[in-house]
C-alpha cells in the first residue's frame, strides 16, 4: 500500500476513482495591496471568485502576476488579506499554499527536465512503500496514477516514462495539470497556459482546462487570449494599472468590450 | 535515453581500450594485471561516487581530494598510536576517518545551503583548509606504523578479488538503489535539473544539500582510510591528484556539469577507462608523464562527445503534438456547459 507524508484525498482512498472531487465554495480578496517601495504594484483589490473558470485580464503591468504570485505563496501582501470559504487565510510559502490546496502552474512551468513524467507530477510529494523498513520510491504506483491523471483531462501521452525534456509544450502543460489533478487541489492558477503553444496545442490545452472546470474545480487563468476567455470564462475580473476596473459575468464579457476595459477606453 | 546512450558511448570505449591494450601492451590481460587495475580503481572510485551525486544535484565539490587525505592522516594517525592492537583498532581508525569525512561534508553542504554561496567557492575554501588540517595534525609528515591488521584490510583478498574491490562494489549497489529508490536520490536528481521547481515543490533544499555533501564527504574519508592501509601510510599529500582523476571518472562515465543525470554505474565505467590507460601505458613503456595529457585529452573528448549526443538528441527528438483521447472536445468550456 502505497503511503505518504502529506495528506491527500487520492493516497488516501483505497480506490483513487472513488475519491470525491474536493471543492472550495469561495475565494476572495479583500483590499489586497502590494507595493515594492513607491511602485504600487496592487492597490484595493477586492474580487471574489467561485467555482467554474474565472480568467483574470490586463494590459502589461496591470498587476496581474503579482496577483499571482500571493496566491501562489510567492510574495505576500502588503496589506489586506486573502479568504478562503470566509477564513482568513496566510499564504506564505508556495509549500503553503499548496497545504491550502492551491495548485500554481507556472508560465516557466516549473519542471525538471530531466526527469521522467511522473518524477515530475509527484515530486516533493511521492508514494512510497516500506520495503524492509526502509522507505522506497513506489515507481509503478506513480506511473499508473499519472497515467490515470492525464486520462482524466482525455490526454494520452504514450511513453510516461520519459524525460520531460524531450515533450511538447502542450505535453508539459498537460503534465503540470496533472498534477493539479491527481492530488485534488480544488484552486488551480494557471499563468498564460498557451502562451507558447500552436494553435491545435492551444485547443487540446483549452480542453483540457475546460474538463477540469467540469470536474467542479476552481480555475482560475492569467491569460493573453481575450477572444477565447470571453468565450470560456464564467467570469473576467480586469485589472488596470494594479486595480480591478471590472468584473464582468460570461454573458457580457465580449472582445471588444474587454479590450475597452483593459486599455481604460471605458471604465 | 540518454543517459543509457551516453553510458554506451562510455563502456564501448572502454571495450576498445581492453582490446587494444590486450593486443598492444604485453602482460594486459593476465590476472595479476586485472587484480592491479581493479585494485587501484577501487580506491579512487569511492571519492569518484560522492562526487558523482554531488555533480547529478548540479554541485561541484573540490574538497574531496583533501577530505579524503584528511580521514587517511586521522585514521592513520589513531592506528599508529596502536601499532600493535588488534583489528578493533582498525575498524575505529575506519570509523574516524568516515566521522571526519561526514563533518567535513555537511559542513560544506551547510556553507552552501545557509550562506547562499557557489558550491565552487565554498569547496575551494574548505578544500585548502581540510588540507591544512591534514598537514598540522600529521606535522606535514607520513603517518606510518600501522598494525597488521590494516595491511590485511588494504591489500587482502578474498576470491582472488581485493577487499578494497569488494568494498567498493557494496557501495556502488547500495548507492545506484538508493538513487533510484529513494526521495533523496530522486531529489538529487530534481535539484540539479531544475533548482527553483525543486524548492517550489517543497523539497527541504538545505536538508538535502547537507545530507548531499556529508555524504561526498563521508565516501572521500572512508576512501582516505583505505588507501592509508593500502599503502601502509598516510599522508597529506595522497589526495592531491585523486580530485581530478575522480572527476575525470565522473564525466568520462557521462555524468554531465550540468547536472540532472548520470549514475555512478557510469563513473564504475569512467574510473576503469583511466585505470586501464594508466596500466596500459606503463605496460607499453610510456611515460608516466604522458598519462596526465592523455587523461586530459579524454575529459575534453567525452565532454564534446556527450554535448554533441545530447544536441543530437533534441533534434531527432520524439517532440509530438498533444494527443487527445476522445475526439470530441467540452465545448467552449464551463461557459458552454
Amino acid at each position: 500500500m502505497a503511503t505518504t507524508d502529506r495528506a491527500h484525498p487520492r493516497a488516501a482512498a483505497d480506490a483513487p476513482e472513488a475519491a470525491v472531487e474536493p471543492q472550495v465554495g469561495s475565494l476572495r480578496f479583500v483590499n489586497i495591496a502590494k507595493s515594492y517601495g513607491a511602485v504600487h504594484a496592487l492597490e484595493d483589490v477586492s474580487f471574489e471568485v467561485r467555482p467554474g473558470l474565472t480568467g483574470i485580464v490586463g494590459d502589461n503591468g496591470a498587476g496581474k502576476s503579482t496577483l499571482m504570485k500571493l496566491l501562489s505563496g510567492v510574495i505576500s501582501p502588503t496589506s489586506g488579506s486573502i479568504e478562503l470559504d470566509g477564513r482568513a487565510i496566510e499564504i506564505s510559502t508556495p509549500t503553503k499554499a499548496r497545504a491550502l490546496g492551491i495548485e500554481s502552474l507556472y508560465q516557466d512551468l516549473a519542471l525538471a527536465e530531466t526527469l521522467d513524467i511522473p518524477s515530475n507530477v509527484f515530486l516533493g510529494r511521492e508514494l512510497t512503500s516500506r520495503v524492509l523498513g526502509v522507505k522506497t520510491l513506489a515507481h509503478k504506483q506513480m506511473m499508473t496514477a499519472t497515467r490515470q491523471a492525464l486520462s482524466e483531462v482525455n490526454i494520452r501521452i504514450p511513453d510516461v516514462s520519459q524525460p520531460v525534456r524531450s515533450l511538447s509544450g502542450g505535453q508539459r502543460q498537460a503534465v503540470a495539470l496533472a498534477r493539479a489533478i491527481y492530488f485534488g487541489a480544488p484552486v488551480v492558477l494557471l499563468d498564460e497556459p498557451t502562451a507558447a503553444l500552436g494553435p491545435r496545442e492551444t485547443a487540446a490545452v483549452n480542453d483540457m482546462i475546460a474538463r477540469l472546470v467540469a470536474l467542479g474545480r476552481m480555475v482560475i487563468v492569467v491569460t493573453h487570449d481575450i477572444p477565447h476567455i470571453a468565450k470560456a470564462a464564467d467570469r473576467i475580473v480586469v485589472l488596470r494599472a494594479g486595480r480591478v476596473v471590472r468584473e464582468l459575468a460570461s454573458h457580457e464579457a465580449d472582445q471588444e468590450s474587454l479590450l475597452a476595459f483593459m486599455v481604460g477606453v471605458s471604465t | 535515453m540518454i543517459g543509457v546512450a551516453r553510458r554506451f558511448t562510455s563502456l564501448a570505449v572502454l571495450l576498445a581500450l581492453i582490446a587494444f591494450f590486450s593486443a598492444f601492451a604485453p602482460g594486459f590481460n593476465t590476472t595479476i594485471s586485472w587484480v592491479n587495475i581493479l585494485g587501484a580503481t577501487s580506491l579512487f572510485l569511492l571519492i569518484a561516487f560522492g562526487e558523482t551525486l554531488v555533480m547529478i544535484a548540479g554541485g561541484i565539490d573540490l574538497s574531496v581530494g583533501s577530505m579524503s587525505a584528511l580521514g587517511g592522516v586521522v585514521g592513520a594517525t589513531y592506528m599508529s598510536s596502536h601499532s600493535d592492537g588488534g583489528a578493533s583498532y582498525v575498524f575505529i581508525g575506519l570509523v574516524l576517518g568516515l566521522l571526519v569525512g561526514a563533518a567535513g561534508g555537511a559542513l560544506n553542504g551547510a556553507l552552501i545551503s545557509y550562506l547562499g554561496l557557489s558550491p565552487l567557492i565554498v569547496t575551494l575554501g574548505t578544500y585548502g583548509a581540510f588540507l591544512g588540517f591534514a598537514n598540522l595534525i600529521s606535522d606535514g609528515r607520513p603517518v606510518a606504523n600501522l598494525p597488521a591488521g590494516a595491511f590485511t584490510l588494504g591489500n587482502g583478498t578474498f576470491l582472488k578479488v581485493p577487499y578494497t574491490l569488494w568494498i567498493a562494489l557494496g557501495v556502488v549497489i547500495v548507492l545506484a538503489w538508493m538513487m533510484r529508490n529513494t526521495r533523496f536520490g530522486r531529489y538529487t536528481y530534481a535539484v540539479g535539473s531544475n533548482k527553483e521547481a525543486t524548492r517550489r515543490a517543497g523539497v527541504n533544499l538545505n536538508r538535502q544539500t547537507i545530507l548531499l555533501y556529508g555524504l561526498a564527504g563521508t565516501l572521500a574519508g572512508f576512501a582516505g582510510v583505505l588507501t592509508a592501509v593500502h599503502f601502509e601510510s598516510a599522508s597529506s599529500s595522497q589526495g592531491t591528484e585523486v580530485l581530478l582523476v575522480a572527476i575525470a571518472a565522473v564525466v568520462i562515465g557521462g555524468t554531465p556539469l550540468t547536472g540532472g543525470e548520470g549514475s555512478v554505474w557510469g563513473t564504475v565505467i569512467g574510473a576503469l577507462v583511466y585505470t586501464i590507460l594508466q596500466n596500459g601505458f606503463v605496460l607499453m613503456g610510456f611515460s608516466s608523464y604522458w598519462q596526465l595529457v592523455v587523461l586530459g585529452v579524454i575529459i575534453i573528448a567525452a565532454v564534446y562527445s556527450d554535448d554533441v549526443q545530447r544536441n543530437l538528441q533534441s533534434k531527432l527528438g520524439n517532440k509530438r503534438e498533444l494527443e487527445i483521447l476522445s475526439p470530441d472536445p467540452v465545448e467552449g468550456g464551463a461557459a458552454g456547459r
